[in-house]
């Protein structure tokens, strides 16, 4: 563990962007903050997780699958240089390891793990939440984590990678920081993880009835908001352009919410009426995911429910669902 | 799980060529293929392979004949969408590319020795043929082998030589059904619908298999036939159409619940799925 | 800013190597606060589409054929001369584009007055909201949205009538769905069962073009039962007693016989209204796009201001804006009547003052031609030059197969696209042009919100933006005053010409933008209008007969058709269907009908069908809903195969000239 300050911290990112091609959390002109490349706004570590999700880093909202001209198919290639990604929450690097997880089991990803593999991820905590809140340390999940601690940033490494990063720093972090670091990394209570897993007691005893999802669905306007802005969704829709010159095949984020995402050229769908697309977008994360990979696919980062024009995102949903059937 | 690719990516398409096309229906047209390269599509009866056309996207078909037929695989596709429609503009000599085979095939090891009721009804035929032939070919590996069939019309059944061979042979007991008929007609099954079929059949449960593919308005009133049969739901295998994109368990577009129709299915046993909201 | 509705959400793009890859919304925006609509997420997505025109295209032997920027600019010029010469100075039109900045409206207006001498420029608020325009300008001297977004989260009663907010407008229609949510009452009168009906305290299914039926039955309500605002009424408006007479035998029996409701209905409708203490109605197309637009848009300024609900916040009348700036192309007056600013052309003071600016020795008097007009006067020879920049007529325009005869029989029609557009299919030159992500300028949406665009990638190939080709015609045509250095000098000769945008400049513009009015650089912007006073002096009540529809179901054509747009898709479709995701929800023409019509005409939900009018017949695909009533088909405009403008009815409001898109008498017949 080793201590920096706000300006050694900025040297060490410089130091890095020779080696990796960085994206951090930065500022936009009207005070979104974004991770994103240095050269589009100034460094915005403070004020918590960042809007849109972290993990478009490696997977985005449109990316190519390949192009064919004359016959030929090509991919596109690999960073030229690895990618440095200093943004992610403890929240989103469950998110992260979770879509690690998904695009490597059975058919690995090659589209993913171009991006993927090589990069090195930096987690945020500490007192750097909004308003200068706490965040509770990752303690893994990451090559490294930066802490903040006052105005200094304490630099814990967990991979190889990380300690090789983190060899670049001279200073050692003070015993008090340690112990600053240690207090923070006790869990402390919070009300939405017992919520998310009364919820999903609930929903794998099928205990919310089908009108339940009917409201919900009432309440959606379809704008996909919540799918495209989670971390953990991984949905993707594939579309060809061609030209005269060549084809193109590009895939982009999808969204269950959507009417078309199942239907099938004869008309059936399975997801059919927005009940029923309402009751997948939660019971996925909360049963179905956990049946399949052991565990709940939602980490709580709050995106969903901060997009939702209409209130019914995840945590507004499994409160009115904890309220009316527990 | 079936061999990886021998290419680099899970999403590059390998070309094959069209060795010859045939009208089934007026919708509907076989493709024979093989890969450019020579090698064997190396699938399993009930698998599914990614057809996929440059400029006009990607779509789950169905392998329609049986491994055991060699140098060659086919493919039945109907005309639905943009794509299938441009897959029907094709001829003998053609390329296009394929992604697979992909997807849990008919649980062959499960269906040995056991008496067999394959039920199908309008394209789920397709499917059911690489069945339906395997067990032509391998003859002494079951028992007694029933099909059944439905379709709207006489001239909307697909393969009907094949039918009509199979009807023909010792080796199979075959009933067909079609929901109408009109004037000048030739057909000499029944009118009504396919449910009506499983009634009058006699089988023992305890040494009988039904595989069930079709449309899927299909499934309900069929299980419910075998269900009052004796069949029990393990003694069901039901394969189950969803629109696949990527085939590998990514794309998300064809879960049910937790399972990914293109990798846990598109073949089940029914005791699998049938508590699972939105299966069938 | 989005591209596409008059909401004005903020994003920003994400590009990677000069291709854009994705949408960040912006979290501080105060209109979308960190949300967007389901095309706000995809506005990325057709941007580099192969379709996009890359070089000018000049039609020879018959096709049309790529060509340098010189050859198309001075074919344009010469051309639009050239008809100038043989039929006379207001043979040509321009037609201009609410999907194009302020700095381009105001250009191509300036173009077509100071360089070509003619008021025949229009753009397609002449199709969605002139009805507004005039309605408003009558009874309150301003034809804009009163109010603004945020007044939505503070209201106590809300109408909605002819809107189907959360699909058109989805950012504000989340914003009555919340505001329902937290207690806010809502009426809604629309016959199809829209998203908002389902929360709605009351919804009213009055039939197809009885609004003001409706209204005045309303109206006579709360006059009837003294829950007027009698103080408003006295300080604020005049012509009142004029408006109670007028009312006064619209007894809810009546109202209930003219609408199909329930007279028990309409008194609910009266009360809950009135009995809000601020009262927000909200309409858009469903009120504007027939023969008596105008007429509806007078009874809701008189509906409004009978309960004082103008001038303070939670209230207003708030028309909602369709394109992303439209509102913009008005104020920059884009119309055959206006100056920006809604100047008047017939005022000779104001003509002096432009003339001076752009440095010609006069401008002309007469109003010019609105495009609705436009067709007619082409195919009378009167028109015989086009110019037409960011607009599909060919789809969005009533009765097609008038617009397509009238389009070709033109002696020269260029158009200036993003994509190859039908109508642009038609024309004798192509210019391409650059797409909202490629350029600088700025939007001002529904509630008068001027915000900026910024430029995120290279337009393709040899694209330019609209505001460098228009400045180049205007060279080109031996001009020197339209030479500037971007659009932000464009916006400062505006704000100079222009009181009620005086103090807007690009600089001012960050974060948010600023409400016009704004007249001098240190105005803050202003979010209410009407507030002490009306911008014409006291408010006035218009008086309103019912007129019933044009065009009434008979014996050959027995329903009603009612046309309108779904929430994936915009407008004609070039930008929406060309994006895939938005394109798989809605890929093809459909046609709502209801159950029991669908029984009796033994059609099945998905059947062919052909729906013919009397001016044409088009195929498209059944879709049995009870989101219709009987007796009523709803159709939208987007698809080219199955174009709903094939049936309209090409009969236009006489004050406003907008078409009655919202009824024409149809059958449909199943097809093998």
């Amino acid at each position: 563990m080793k201590t920096l300050t706000a300006g050694q911290l900025e040297q060490l990112l410089a130091v890095l962007s020779t080696s990796w091609e960085l994206r951090l959390t930065i500022l936009l002109p009207d005070g979104t903050r974004v991770i994103g490349s240095p050269d589009d706004g100034p460094l915005a570590l403070q004020g918590g997780a960042v809007s849109g999700k972290p993990t478009a880093a490696f997977f985005p909202q449109l990316g190519t699958v390949f192009a064919s001209s004359e016959g030929e198919l090509r991919e596109p290639k690999a960073p030229e240089r690895p990618l440095f990604v200093l943004g992610f929450t403890p929240r989103d690097l469950a998110c992260l390891r979770f879509i690690d997880r998904f695009f490597a089991d059975g058919w690995r990803d090659d589209i993913y793990f171009r991006q993927r593999d090589g990069a090195v991820v930096a987690g945020l905590s500490g007192y750097c939440g909004p308003g200068g809140s706490l965040i509770r340390p990752a303690g893994g999940n990451c090559d490294l984590e930066f802490f903040r601690d006052g105005s200094n940033w304490l630099v814990i490494p967990y991979s190889e990678a990380g300690i090789e990063i983190a060899a670049k720093v001279a200073d050692f972090a003070s015993p008090e920081a340690r112990e600053r670091f240690r207090q923070a990394s006790v869990q402390l209570p919070d009300e939405n993880e017992t919520l998310l897993l009364r919820a999903s007691e609930l929903l794998r005893a099928n205990r919310v009835p089908d009108y339940f999802w009917s409201e919900i669905g009432d309440r959606c306007i379809a704008c996909t908001g919540c799918n495209l802005a989670c971390p953990t969704c991984t949905c993707f829709g594939v579309q060809d352009w061609r030209s005269t010159r060549q084809v193109e095949r590009s895939r982009m984020w999808d969204s269950c919410q959507l009417d078309g995402f199942m239907r099938e050229a004869g008309g059936h769908n399975p997801l059919g009426s927005e009940g029923e697309r309402s009751r997948r977008r939660i019971h996925h994360k909360l049963a179905a995911d956990p049946e399949k990979w052991g565990e709940i696919s939602c980490f709580l980062c709050g995106r969903c429910d901060a997009v939702c024009p209409t209130g019914i995102g995840i945590v507004a949903v499994m409160k009115e669902l904890v309220a009316r059937y527990e | 799980m079936i061999d990886t690719p021998r290419h680099n990516s899970l999403y590059l398409p390998i070309e094959c060529e069209i060795i010859s096309v045939i009208d089934l229906t007026s919708g509907e047209k076989l493709f024979r293929v093989r890969r450019s390269d020579g090698v064997p599509l190396s699938h399993l009866p009930g698998q599914f392979v990614q057809v996929s056309l440059l400029g006009w996207g990607e779509a789950p078909i169905s392998v329609a004949s049986s491994p055991t037929r060699e140098g060659f695989f086919e493919l039945g596709v109907r005309r639905a969408g943009t794509l299938t429609g441009a897959m029907h503009t094709l001829k003998a000599g053609d390329t296009f590319g394929i992604r697979g085979p992909f997807g849990r095939p008919f649980d062959l090891p499960r269906l040995q020795g056991q008496d067999l009721l394959l039920i199908s009804g309008g394209c789920g035929l397709a499917p059911m043929r690489s069945l339906i032939q395997y067990c032509e070919d391998r003859p002494a590996e079951f028992g007694m082998i029933t099909i059944l069939y439905g379709a709207r019309n006489p001239a909307d059944r697909l393969f009907k030589d094949e039918l009509a061979a199979w009807e023909r042979s010792a080796r199979f007991a075959c009933s067909f059904a079609v929901d109408s008929i009109s004037g000048g007609d030739c057909f000499s099954g029944s009118v009504g619908l396919i449910t009506a079929l499983i009634p009058p059949l006699h089988c023992i449960p305890d040494r009988t298999v039904a595989v069930v593919v079709g449309p899927p308005a299909m499934y309900r009133a069929v299980i419910d036939e075998l269900h009052k049969k004796g069949l029990s739901s393990d003694r069901i295998v039901v394969s189950l159409e969803r629109q696949m994109r990527c085939g590998v368990g990514k794309c998300g577009h064809c879960t049910i619940e937790h399972l990914y129709c293109c990798q846990d299915g598109p073949v089940f046993w029914l005791n699998e799925i049938e508590h699972l909201r939105g299966a069938i | 800013m989005c591209p596409y509705c008059g909401v004005g959400c903020m994003f920003y793009l994400v590009s990677d190597g000069g291709r854009l890859v994705g949408i960040e919304p912006s979290t501080t925006h105060p209109v979308s606060r960190g949300g967007l609509c389901v095309k706000g997420w995809n506005a990325f997505a057709f941007v580099h589409h192969p379709d996009r025109l890359t070089t000018p295209l000049v039609r020879r032997n018959g096709e049309l054929k790529p060509a340098t920027w010189d050859e198309a600019l001075e074919l344009t010029v010469d051309g639009l001369r050239a008809v100038q010469a043989k039929h006379g100075t207001d043979a040509i039109m321009f037609a201009s584009s609410a999907k194009a900045t302020n700095e381009e409206n105001y250009l191509l207006m300036k173009l077509a007055r100071a360089v070509f001498g003619t008021n025949n420029i229009d753009h397609c608020a002449r199709l969605c909201h002139s009805s507004t325009v005039t309605g408003l300008a009558e009874t309150f001297g301003s034809g804009a949205m009163t109010n603004s977004i945020s007044c939505f989260d503070q209201t106590d009663v809300i109408l909605v009538i002819g809107s189907n907010t959360t699909e058109q407008h989805p950012l504000i229609g989340s914003r009555i769905l919340n505001a329902v949510k937290n207690g806010t009452r809502l009426i809604v009168a629309d016959n199809r069962r829209i998203r908002l009906a389902r929360h709605a305290d009351l919804h009213l299914r009055h039939r197809n073009g009885r609004d003001v039926a409706l209204l005045n039955g309303i109206m006579h309500v709360i006059i009837a039962e003294g829950l007027e605002d009698r103080k408003f009424i006295a300080t604020r408006t005049e012509n009142y007693a004029a408006l109670a007479e007028s009312v006064a035998d619209w007894t809810p029996e009546r109202s209930a016989a003219a609408t199909g409701l329930d007279a028990g209905d309409i008194v609910s409708a009266a009360r809950m209204f009135a009995g809000g203490e601020r009262g927000m109605i909200v309409y858009s197309m469903g009120i504007t796009q027939h023969s008596h637009g105008v007429d509806n848009v007078r009874c809701i300024a008189s509906l409004a201001m009978l309960t004082g609900n103008v001038g303070k916040t939670g209230t207003g009348v708030n028309p909602l804006r369709g394109q992303n700036n439209v509102q913009g192309g008005c104020d920059m007056g884009a119309l055959p009547d206006l100056f920006s600013g809604y100047q008047k052309v017939s005022d000779s003071q104001l003509r002096e003052k432009f003339a001076r600016a752009w440095g010609v020795p006069s401008l002309p008097s007469e109003p010019g031609l609105p495009l609705t007009r436009a067709m007619n006067a082409a195919s009378e020879g009167l028109l015989q030059g086009m110019f037409i920049m960011g607009e599909n007529p060919m789809l969005s325009d009533p009765d097609q197969n008038h617009a397509r005869t009238t389009l070709q029989n033109l002696e020269l029609l260029v158009v200036q696209d993003i994509f190859l557009t039908e109508t642009a299919l038609l024309a004798d030159i192509v210019l391409p042009a650059a797409c909202y992500a490629e350029k600088e300028g700025t939007f001002t949406n529904t509630e008068r919100r001027v915000q900026r665009l910024r430029k995120a990638v290279e337009p393709p190939g040899a694209a330019r933006a609209d505001w460098e080709i228009i400045c180049d015609l205007a060279g080109q045509a031996g001009y020197e005053g339209m030479h500037y250095s971007g659009p932000s000098e464009v916006m400062d000769e505006i704000a100079g010409l222009t009181p009620i945008y005086g103090g807007i400049t690009h600089d001012r513009l960050d974060p948010h933008g600023l409400q016009w009015p704004c007249p001098d650089r240190d105005h803050p912007g202003t979010p209410l209008l009407h507030v002490d006073r009306f911008t014409r002096g006291p408010g006035h009540f218009s008086p309103v007969v019912h007129r019933l529809p044009a065009e009434l179901p008979d014996e050959q054509y027995p329903m009603v058709l009612t046309t309108g747009r779904t929430y994936f898709h915009w407008h004609t479709g070039s930008m929406t269907r060309r994006t895939h995701l938005l394109d798989r929800e809605e890929p093809c023409s459909f046609i709502e009908l209801h159950p029991d019509d669908a029984a009796r005409l033994g059609i099945r939900h998905r059947d062919r069908l052909l729906v013919s009018s009397r001016r044409g017949g088009v195929q498209t695909e059944a879709r049995v809903t009870d989101m219709v009533i009987p007796g009523v088909l709803f159709m939208p405009f987007h698809f080219a195969e199955g174009a709903a403008n094939a049936l309209t009815n090409n009969v236009l409001d006489p004050e406003s000239s907008i078409p009655e898109f919202k009824v024409c008498a149809v059958r449909v017949e199943k097809l093998p």
